[in-house]
């Protein structure tokens, strides 16, 4: 098993490297100072600018710059948009919005849609299932943007004109981001967060749940479910047991799937709803010019999104015996 | 050929099976798998269920377990699947739990796939006395490594905690079969349990299913392509062709005079030269199976048979019983004597 | 495999007894010529999607307006063509009204006009009076001052006639026209929604086959490649989309409008190429769907590679591939004539799978600004009715939601039926 994961992560370490590398090119076809400073800028703001990111030194040093500063998660560069701060500050802030919306969402999906697809399985060929796999495709062709605008004007909007009182928060308020921890879990993240998850799993539990069904169907046509049935064992032993533990399998390489699409969900999510989280800060960076920020903010979107497929490698070995012991 | 007695009419029906219909619903359609088959299986004895691929063998021994998948599959409302007084058609699924495994066991054609790949070879045993037994867990654990012994897996103390893939095909089909006979059932279904192996596992296997058959007296249906594997190991045997049975006989009676032209038909296929080439599957016959969605409306084999007279393409025939422990579906049977 | 052309038929045949999938091809072929029409033949243009048709926020269907606002919309009319009549060269300031594009003043002496104008505010003095003439309307105001709710709706009638004089009778085909621009509403600025929804299948369709056509091509030959020669070739291949796909969706579409923001290519590479890349293209694809093009191309092509490579693998080990390469066939010749006609029906799962994509993602881009920047789109027309669902107000989102759910449902179904037929495996 060590030696499993040990090939995996020297996979997935220069695999890394590269997406740095490009990243950095990518952002450096346009003139990042150019595009900061506007078309009046002096040719001294330009120079000293330049030569406080140090964009004046040779490409190898900057790459290896960006690569201690990802190495040791300091982020010591300024902000341009924010007076003083560094990069790092900056993400801290952010980092803990974002995964108060993608974690409980990802949570929830997936536990969701796999109840739902087991029903669904349970019921295979019958009116339910037909159903729900009808209810799926149709849920999949709307945008998710018209969820989260029709989210916000029934679950907030609507809502809380019913109610009399503000239930879910319409939009952020600054003022949420400086509560205690104890106050986060208990008032900032019912009212300003829980109605953006809400919506996260409603759109992702049409794709997850066809997705899962279809594996459950499959696993459920499997000889060794046979075997099962033909020694006694119930409907329910059947799938709980032999049928979940096996699609355990597609159902982690799923949930790794639907990460990207869960962080461009909270990328939507935050701008809407004006949560101060990842997303929202390099869509604002983008606008603005921020370079260090978009440079530094990208680097750490990959290097989240290979952490999870690395973990995604432990989890296959935890589950399927036939990788464990290769 | 098989030493245990020969079989009589005294002999005491341990299973069956009376107009068994199975159909599926499928996208073009009901298609009808197995017409109105009937055959006995007799305590202790071991039947042979041969024909060509297609013919419905398998599709006859999952009905007898009601083990087709419920959402499409639907029985002929006169079907009767008998064991002992109960018929299994009118079963509940609880019911049905308590039968499967415990009073019939089934082995299957594929050992690659038939064991869940997750789970331990242990656990998949245990769990087939954790149903139907009350022993205890270190009970049941002695019991399953007893049967693994019993099956002849070298070291099954290791087996035990091994999973399936660190098996070898053999290994596994042998596993299956110490899980269909964990509870010693009355009557072991066996789906070509060898096909997928080679020669001397095969003769291994059969040897294996033989010599606990005479010890505990448990009736085999051996559903199997091979006429060799027939003539070695069954009693009787019971001849499909598109989802009929057209023939029954004892076995020794249909190897040296068939009476239905199909029977005589699967006989010549055989190569009779090298005894090397005894373990292949059947040589074809000329001509193809009718396809389920287009089946012949008389004799289903009329288009192949050699013997065919206008009678034939006119009207079905039925299933004549020819003496005590012979029947065939032909207008025509030929007859030895 | 080799008997591909019975193959084909029987696919076929399979495929036409599906009849969902045959139903989402026609929808799909319809939406398919709506944008042909559009692109070509230019039935509704970009002017007319951008043009005021009448008040804003008009609910579609002729359905029943509320009274209030039909005073209002009045009011707005009549209060603009009496403010021009008071300019003080009133029939210069009357004739460019009409050029606004909806309809034109009548053609009468400025007198008759000011009298007509007098008219529709009498008319409407009246109504104004009423405090609120939706309540009266329906009869459910209690107030013996008001007149009885038949006269109210009578008086509106009356002032909408009243205030129609001002313009120039329409002729039938302009009324039929101005059907159609009101069928379903307009938006905040007094745009037609149908108008702008129709002239958005244009740009949907555009934007999802080119997307669709460059990333299976690319990542065709590339997987082909891949998979087929192996070494080297599978090494850098590989390594561009286990990079590519390494990075989130969104934040490399993000990069990628980033970096064609502005247009303008003057960073190192600018230099590098002599300032030729800049002279090329910069500054000319902002108004333009390239940008959008290139970047969902980016990050779409990675899906149908790594299908293909796999797949390519595979048939590279089949008997009678390796039998072609023994007897001396050329790569290619193999390369085209066997692995290629193998892996069509992964390409066609893909382009279906990858239009739904274009399309969806067209909407997220548009939303955060960097999608489509010219014209309409759903995309832009579902981010825009974000104010007015606030105000109630669905026409806009309920439209641009309508057009595009058929068309990606069709799409959905047509996968799902592609991935049945061709790749019965396929989870
Ligand atoms: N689930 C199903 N749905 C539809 N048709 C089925 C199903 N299962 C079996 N059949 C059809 O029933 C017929 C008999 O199949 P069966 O598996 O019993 O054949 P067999 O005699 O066991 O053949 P083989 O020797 O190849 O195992 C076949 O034509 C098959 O296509
Ligand atoms: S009934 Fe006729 S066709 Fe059918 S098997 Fe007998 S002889 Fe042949
Ligand atoms: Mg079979």
């Amino acid at each position: 098993m060590w030696s499993y994961l040990i090939r995996r992560l020297a996979y997935n370490i220069p695999v890394y490297f590269s997406i740095l590398l490009l990243v950095m090119l990518a952002l450096r076809v346009r003139d990042p100072v150019f595009g900061r400073l506007g078309k009046n800028a002096t040719q001294e703001d330009i120079t000293a600018l330049r030569a406080e990111l140090g964009l004046d030194r040779p490409f190898v040093y900057q790459y290896g710059d960006q690569v201690r500063q990802v190495v040791t998660f300091t982020f010591d560069e300024k902000s341009w948009d924010y007076d003083g701060q560094t990069v790092g500050e900056v993400l801290r802030r952010c980092i803990g919005p974002s995964l108060a919306i993608t974690i409980p969402a990802l949570i929830l999906t997936s536990l969701l849609s796999i109840s739902v697809s087991l029903v669904s399985a349970w019921f295979r060929g019958r009116t339910l299932d037909k159903s729900l796999v009808f209810v799926s495709v149709l849920g999949m062709s709307i945008s998710f943007l018209v969820y989260i605008i029709f989210g916000q004007y029934f679950g907030a909007y609507r809502l809380n004109e019913y109610l009399g009182k503000d239930l879910f928060a319409i939009y952020y308020e600054p003022s949420a981001s400086n509560a205690t921890l104890g106050e986060f879990v208990t008032q900032v993240w019912p009212k300003y967060y829980l109605l953006p998850v809400m919506i996260s799993v409603i759109v992702a539990m049409g794709y997850d749940t066809r997705f899962y069904r279809a594996v459950m169907v499959e696993e459920s046509s499997r000889d060794y479910i046979t075997t099962a049935t033909a020694k006694g064992a119930s409907h329910g032993k059947i799938m709980f047991v032999h049928m979940l533990k096996n699609a355990l399998i597609p159902i982690i390489t799923r949930v790794v799937i639907t990460i990207p699409f869960l962080i461009t969900g909270s990328f939507l999510l935050e701008r809407y709803f004006g949560i101060p989280g990842m997303g929202n800060q390099l869509l604002m960076a983008v606008e603005s010019g921020d370079f260090p920020i978009v440079q530094s903010f990208t680097a750490v979107f990959a290097a989240i999104y290979i952490l999870s497929n690395l973990l995604t490698d432990v989890l296959y070995a935890l589950v399927d015996p036939r990788v464990r012991l290769s | 050929m098989s030493t245990s007695p020969a079989t009589s009419t005294a002999a005491e029906v341990a299973l069956s099976v009376r107009n068994l219909t199975t159909s599926f619903r499928t996208d073009r359609g009901i298609v009808t798998a197995v017409e109105k088959a009937s055959f006995d299986l007799h305590r202790g004895e071991a039947l042979g269920l041969v024909g060509e691929s297609g013919c419905g063998k398998s599709v006859t021994s999952k009905s007898i377990m009601r083990l087709l998948p419920e959402h499409i599959t639907r029985y002929g409302k006169d079907s009767e699947v008998m064991l002992g007084p109960d018929n299994l058609m009118g079963y509940s699924g609880r019911q049905m739990r308590d039968i499967r495994g415990n009073r019939i066991a089934m082995i299957f054609q594929e050992p690659m796939t038939a064991l869940n790949p997750v789970f331990t070879v242990g656990w998949q045993l245990d769990e087939a006395l954790k149903y139907h037994t009350k022993l205890g867990r270190s009970e049941r654990k002695r019991r399953v490594i007893e049967l693994l012994d019993m099956v002849e897996i070298p070291s099954p103390e290791k087996r035990y905690s091994e999973f399936p893939h660190q098996l070898s095909g053999g290994m596994r089909q042998r596993v299956v079969i110490a899980m269909a006979l964990a509870c010693e059932p009355e009557i072991l279904i066996a789906d070509e349990p060898t096909t997928a192996l080679d020669v001397t596992i095969q003769a291994q296997i059969l040897k294996l299913m033989n010599d606990l058959r005479e010890r505990t007296g448990t009736a085999i249906l051996l559903i199997t392509h091979d006429l060799g594997v027939v003539a070695q190991t069954c009693d009787r045997v019971v001849v499909m062709y598109a989802g009929q049975v057209v023939e029954q006989a004892p076995v020794r009676e249909l190897f040296h005079n068939p009476s239905h032209p199909y029977t005589r038909a699967l006989l010549r296929s055989i190569p009779r030269s090298g005894k090397k080439e005894r373990g292949k599957r059947l040589a074809t016959i000329d001509g193809i199976v009718p396809s389920l969605t287009n089946m012949p409306p008389a004799c289903r084999f009329a288009d192949r048979c050699d013997c065919r007279e206008d009678r034939c393409t006119a009207e079905p025939p039925h299933l004549v019983q020819l003496n005590e422990d012979r029947s065939v579906r032909c207008h025509f049977p030929v007859h030895s004597d | 495999m080799s008997d591909s052309s019975a193959n084909d038929s029987r696919v076929l045949r399979k495929f036409l007894r599906h009849k969902p999938a045959v139903v989402a091809s026609v929808v799909i072929a319809v939406y398919g010529v709506v944008a042909f029409v559009l692109l070509v033949v230019g039935v509704i243009t970009l002017p007319d999607t951008l043009k005021r048709v009448g008040a804003e926020l008009q609910p579609g269907l002729s359905s029943e307006r509320l009274p209030e606002k039909r005073l209002l919309d009045c009011e707005w009319l009549i209060d603009r063509i009496a403010s021009l009549s008071e300019r003080r060269n009133p029939e210069k300031a009357l004739a460019a009204f009409s050029d606004m594009g909806v309809r034109r003043i009548a053609d009468v002496e400025l007198d008759e006009l000011l009298n007509r104008i007098d008219l529709a505010w009498e008319s409407y003095d009246e109504l104004a009076d009423i405090e609120d003439v939706t309540a009266a309307a329906a009869g459910t105001l209690d107030d013996p001052d008001v007149p009885p709710p038949a006269e109210v709706r009578s008086m509106l009638t009356e002032l909408e006639k009243r205030t129609d004089a001002l313009l120039e009778p329409m002729t039938k085909a302009e009324k039929s026209t101005r059907w159609f621009e009101l069928l379903l509403g307009t938006d905040r600025q007094g745009r037609s929604i149908f108008y702008r929804a129709v002239y958005s299948v244009r740009v949907a369709i555009l934007i999802g086959l080119v997307t669709a056509l460059l990333s299976v091509t690319i990542g065709t030959l590339a997987g082909l490649a891949a998979g087929y020669f192996g070494g080297w070739v599978d090494n850098v291949v590989t390594w561009f989309y286990s990079t590519f796909a390494s990075i989130p969706n969104i934040v490399l579409l993000i990069l990628l409008a980033f970096m064609f923001d502005g247009g303008h290519i003057d960073g190192p590479i600018n230099k590098v190429t002599g300032g030729l890349l800049d002279r090329l293209i910069g500054g000319r694809l902002d108004e333009t769907l390239i940008p959008v093009y290139i970047a969902f191309t980016a990050t779409f092509w990675i899906g149908p590679c790594r299908v293909v490579r796999g797949e390519t693998m595979k048939i590279k080990e089949l008997e009678y591939i390796q039998a072609a390469t023994v007897m001396g066939f050329g790569r290619a010749r193999i390369l085209l004539r066997h692995v290629l006609p193998n892996v069509t029906y992964l390409m066609l799962i893909n382009f279906s799978l990858l239009f739904i994509g274009a399309i969806k993602s067209e909407v997220i881009l548009s939303f955060l600004g960097l999608g489509v920047k010219k014209g309409p789109s759903w995309g832009i027309m579902i981010s825009q009715s974000k104010s007015e669902v606030i105000n109630s107000f669905f026409w806009q989102i309920g439209t641009a939601t309508t057009f595009m759910f058929f068309l990606v449902l069709a799409f959905n179904v047509l996968s799902d039926a592609l991935q049945d037929v061709l790749d019965p495996k396929h989870v």
